[in-house]
C-alpha cells in the first residue's frame, strides 16, 4: 500500500510537468493547427536555458532562473515562428511540408543541443529537498512547489482564455481563422502571442522536467514527447481542457503502472491508453467538432 | 585490399540500401500522402528478424533472442521483409483507418519510440541495448570470402537486390495501383468518390513500403552483422525523408540522387573523418544539423527535388500511360499558372497537376 500511495504522488507531479506541456502543445495546436514536433526540443532547449541561467553563468537561483528562462524559450519560439514555421505554412497549403519542417527542426535543434552542451547528464544547482507528509503522499518541497506552479498555470490560462479579450480571440482563431479575421481579429498578432506562450510554457515544462526527474539531457524532451501527444490525444486534439485532463489520466496511469511492471515499461502505459482511446473513441475524450 | 576500397565499397552499400529504404517511403509518402513518422521502426524490425532467423540457437552465444534458425541468406531476409509487413497491418489496422494526417503522424511517431524503448529494455527479445551481432556473413563459408572481399562482394549483391526492387517499383508505380494511390495522395475524397476504397489501397501502400523497410534493414544487419538500438532512433526516420525529398518525391530514380546526395556524402562520409580532439561526436552532430538544413533549403527552394516527378497522363484506351512531360515548377505555382493543364484529345489526366 505503501508503494501505491509513493507511486499516486508521484503521479500527480508527473501529470502536472505534463498538464504544463500539453496545454501549451495545444494551444498553439488549436490556433496554426500543425502539430509541432520539435515541441520537446523547444522542453529541452528551455530546460537548457534556465541551466545555464543557474548553474553556468549567473548562479541565479532556480525559480528565477525558470522565469527568465522560459521567457526566453518563449522570444526564441516567436523567432522560429517568424523566420521557419510561418513561411512554410503560408507557402504550401498542405500540413505535410509544415510538418516535416517540425520534424526537421527537431532533428536540428537536438544536435545543436548535443553539440554546444555534450552527451552528459546535467543537473540544476539547487539544495536537496527534505521530504514531507501530506496525508498518505510522500513528496519532496519541490515536487510540491511544481505542482503548484501546474495548478496556477492552469488556472491562469483558463482566466485567460475566459475572461480576456485575447483570449476570446484565440478561442475564435482556433475555431475559424478566417471567420476571425474577418471579423477584425489581427490573426498575426494572436498567432505571435500564442507562440510566445507556447514556446514558453514549453520552457516552463521542460525545466520543471528536469527538476523532478533529477537530470537533464538534451534528449529528455524527446522521449517524453510521445507521452504529451499520449495526453493530448487522449483528451481530444485541441481541446485544452482535455489536454489537461489527458494529463491527469496519463501522469497517474504511467506512475501508477509503474509499482506493478517493470519502471522501465512506465511511459509505454501512456502507449497502451493511447491505442484504447483510438479504438474506442477515436476523437479523444473532450473532442472538439471538426478537429479529428 | 587497401582501407580505402573498404571505405569505398561502404559507402556503395550504403547508397544502394538507402535507394531502397527511399523507395519504400516514396511509396508510402510520395505517392500515397502517408507521412509515416516510424519508418525506422519498420526497417528496424526487417533488421532484427533477419538477424534472428539468420543467427543460430541462442544458447551459448552470450547473447539472448529470439528464434535463432541458422536459415540460409535470402529466407533470412525475406522472412525480415515479411515481418515489417505483418506489422504494417497491425499498425494500420489500428491507425489508418481513424486518422488523418498529423494525428496518424503523431500515432506514428510515438509508436516508434515505443519500440525503441521495447527493444532497448526487454532483453530476451533482441539482446536488449547491446543489440544482435556475429550475424553469419552470407555465402562467407561457401564463397571462402574473407571480411575484405565480403564487403566489396554483398556490395555488389545489394545492388543487383536494388535494381530489381527499383525494376519491381517501377511496375507497381505506373500500374493502374500507382494512378489509384497518386489520386488518394492529391485527393482522397475525390478518389473515394470515384469508387476507390481508399482504406484498402493505403493499406497496399504500407505493406509495399514496409516491405522495402524491412529488406532494407535486414541488409544492414547482413553487411555490418550487427545492429542495436543507436542504428534506429526515431530522428534516422528523418534522414530517409531527406533522401525522398532531396531526390525528388514520387520519382523512384530521384531516391538515387537523394541517397547519393543524403546518405552517402552527407551521412557516412563525414563519419569516416577524424574526430575533432576534446569534441567527441561534435562532427555526427553537425552532420545532422546540414541535413535538416538542407532540407528546409530544398523545400523552400526546390520542392520538387532533383529529380521531379513526371506529370503522367494516362490514355483512354490505355497504350501509353507516360508521355515524360515533366514538371518543372513547384506544385503550388503550378497550380497557379495553369488551373486546369491542357487534356490532348483522347487522354484523361490521371492526376492533377497541382499537389493540392
Amino acid at each position: 500500500m505503501q508503494i501505491f500511495w509513493q507511486s499516486v504522488g508521484f503521479g500527480f507531479v508527473t501529470a502536472s510537468v505534463l498538464a504544463i506541456s500539453a496545454v501549451g502543445l495545444s494551444l498553439q495546436f488549436g490556433i496554426t493547427n500543425y502539430i509541432n514536433f520539435a515541441y520537446g526540443d523547444f522542453m529541452a532547449l528551455g530546460a537548457f536555458f534556465t541551466y545555464v541561467l543557474n548553474s553556468e553563468v549567473f548562479h541565479l537561483n532556480i525559480w528565477i532562473a525558470l522565469v527568465v528562462g522560459s521567457l526566453a524559450m518563449g522570444v526564441f519560439a516567436v523567432l522560429i515562428n517568424h523566420v521557419i514555421f510561418s513561411p512554410f505554412a503560408r507557402r504550401f497549403k498542405k500540413t505535410f511540408y509544415v510538418l516535416i519542417v517540425t520534424f526537421g527542426l527537431s532533428l536540428i535543434l537536438l544536435n545543436l543541443e548535443y553539440s554546444i552542451w555534450g552527451a552528459d547528464v546535467r543537473f540544476f544547482q539547487m539544495p536537496l529537498a527534505k521530504v514531507m507528509h501530506i496525508g498518505p503522499l510522500l513528496l519532496t518541497r519541490y515536487q510540491l512547489i511544481v505542482m503548484a506552479i501546474a495548478v496556477a498555470l492552469m488556472l491562469g490560462v483558463h482566466a485567460m482564455l475566459k475572461t480576456t479579450r485575447l483570449g476570446k480571440s484565440m478561442r475564435a482563431m482556433a475555431d475559424n481563422t478566417t471567420l476571425a479575421m474577418t471579423s477584425g481579429i489581427d490573426t498575426r498578432a494572436i498567432t505571435t502571442i500564442t507562440w510566445f506562450l507556447s514556446g514558453t510554457l514549453a520552457g516552463v515544462s521542460g525545466t520543471v522536467l528536469g527538476i523532478t526527474e533529477g537530470n537533464l539531457t538534451p534528449a529528455s524532451g524527446e522521449l517524453f514527447l510521445f507521452v504529451i501527444f499520449a495526453a493530448v490525444i487522449v483528451g481530444g486534439v485541441g481541446s485544452i481542457y482535455g489536454a489537461m485532463a489527458g494529463a491527469l489520466l496519463i501522469g497517474l496511469a504511467t506512475e501508477i503502472s509503474a509499482a506493478f511492471i517493470n519502471p522501465a515499461y512506465k511511459l509505454d502505459t501512456a502507449f497502451v491508453i493511447l491505442i484504447c482511446t483510438l479504438l474506442l473513441r477515436p476523437s479523444g475524450l473532450f473532442a472538439r467538432p471538426g478537429k479529428a | 585490399m587497401s582501407g580505402i576500397w573498404y571505405y569505398i565499397f561502404t559507402l556503395v552499400f550504403f547508397l544502394f540500401d538507402y535507394f531502397i529504404l527511399a523507395m519504400g517511403l516514396n511509396i508510402q509518402y510520395g505517392e500515397t500522402g502517408i507521412l509515416n513518422f516510424a519508418y525506422i521502426g519498420f526497417v528496424a524490425i526487417g533488421a532484427y528478424v533477419t538477424g534472428a532467423f539468420s543467427l543460430p540457437n541462442s544458447v551459448g552465444t552470450g547473447q539472448q533472442y529470439i528464434l535463432g534458425l541458422s536459415l540460409p541468406f535470402p529466407l533470412g531476409l525475406i522472412l525480415g521483409g515479411l515481418a515489417a509487413c505483418l506489422f504494417a497491418v497491425i499498425v494500420a489496422l489500428i491507425s489508418l483507418r481513424r486518422l488523418r494526417t498529423d494525428y496518424l503522424a503523431m500515432v506514428l511517431i510515438s509508436l516508434s519510440l515505443v519500440l525503441y524503448d521495447v527493444c532497448n529494455n526487454y532483453v530476451p527479445l533482441f539482446n536488449g541495448a547491446d543489440g544482435l551481432y556475429n550475424v553469419p556473413e552470407p555465402f562467407a563459408g561457401v564463397l571462402h570470402l574473407t571480411t575484405n572481399s565480403f564487403i566489396p562482394f554483398f556490395a555488389g549483391v545489394t545492388g543487383a537486390i536494388a535494381v530489381v526492387m527499383w525494376l519491381v517499383m517501377g511496375r507497381v508505380t505506373r500500374s493502374p495501383l500507382g494512378r489509384t494511390l497518386r489520386a488518394i495522395r492529391d485527393d482522397d475524397v475525390v478518389a473515394a468518390a470515384l469508387g476507390k476504397d481508399v482504406f484498402r489501397n493505403q493499406l497496399k501502400s504500407m505493406l509495399i513500403g514496409s516491405f522495402y523497410a524491412g529488406i532494407g534493414g535486414g541488409l544492414i544487419m547482413e553487411f555490418s552483422g550487427s545492429f542495436n538500438p543507436t542504428a534506429w532512433l526515431p530522428g534516422e526516420t528523418f534522414v530517409v525523408f531527406a533522401v525522398i525529398i532531396v531526390g525528388g518525391v514520387g520519382n523512384n530514380i530521384g531516391m538515387l540522387m537523394g541517397s547519393l546526395v543524403v546518405e552517402t556524402l552527407l551521412v557516412h562520409l563525414p563519419a569516416f573523418l577524424p574526430d575533432i580532439p576534446g569534441h567527441p561526436g561534435l562532427i555526427e552532430y553537425f552532420d545532422a544539423v546540414i541535413i535538416g538544413v538542407l532540407l528546409m533549403v530544398m523545400l523552400w527552394f526546390r520542392p520538387q527535388g532533383i529529380v521531379p516527378e513526371r506529370l503522367r497522363r494516362a490514355a483512354t484506351f490505355g497504350v501509353r500511360d507516360d508521355l515524360g512531360a515533366e514538371a518543372n515548377l513547384p506544385p503550388d505555382e503550378l497550380s497557379a499558372l495553369a488551373p486546369s493543364p491542357v487534356v490532348q484529345p483522347g487522354t484523361l489526366q490521371a492526376r492533377s497537376a497541382t499537389n493540392e
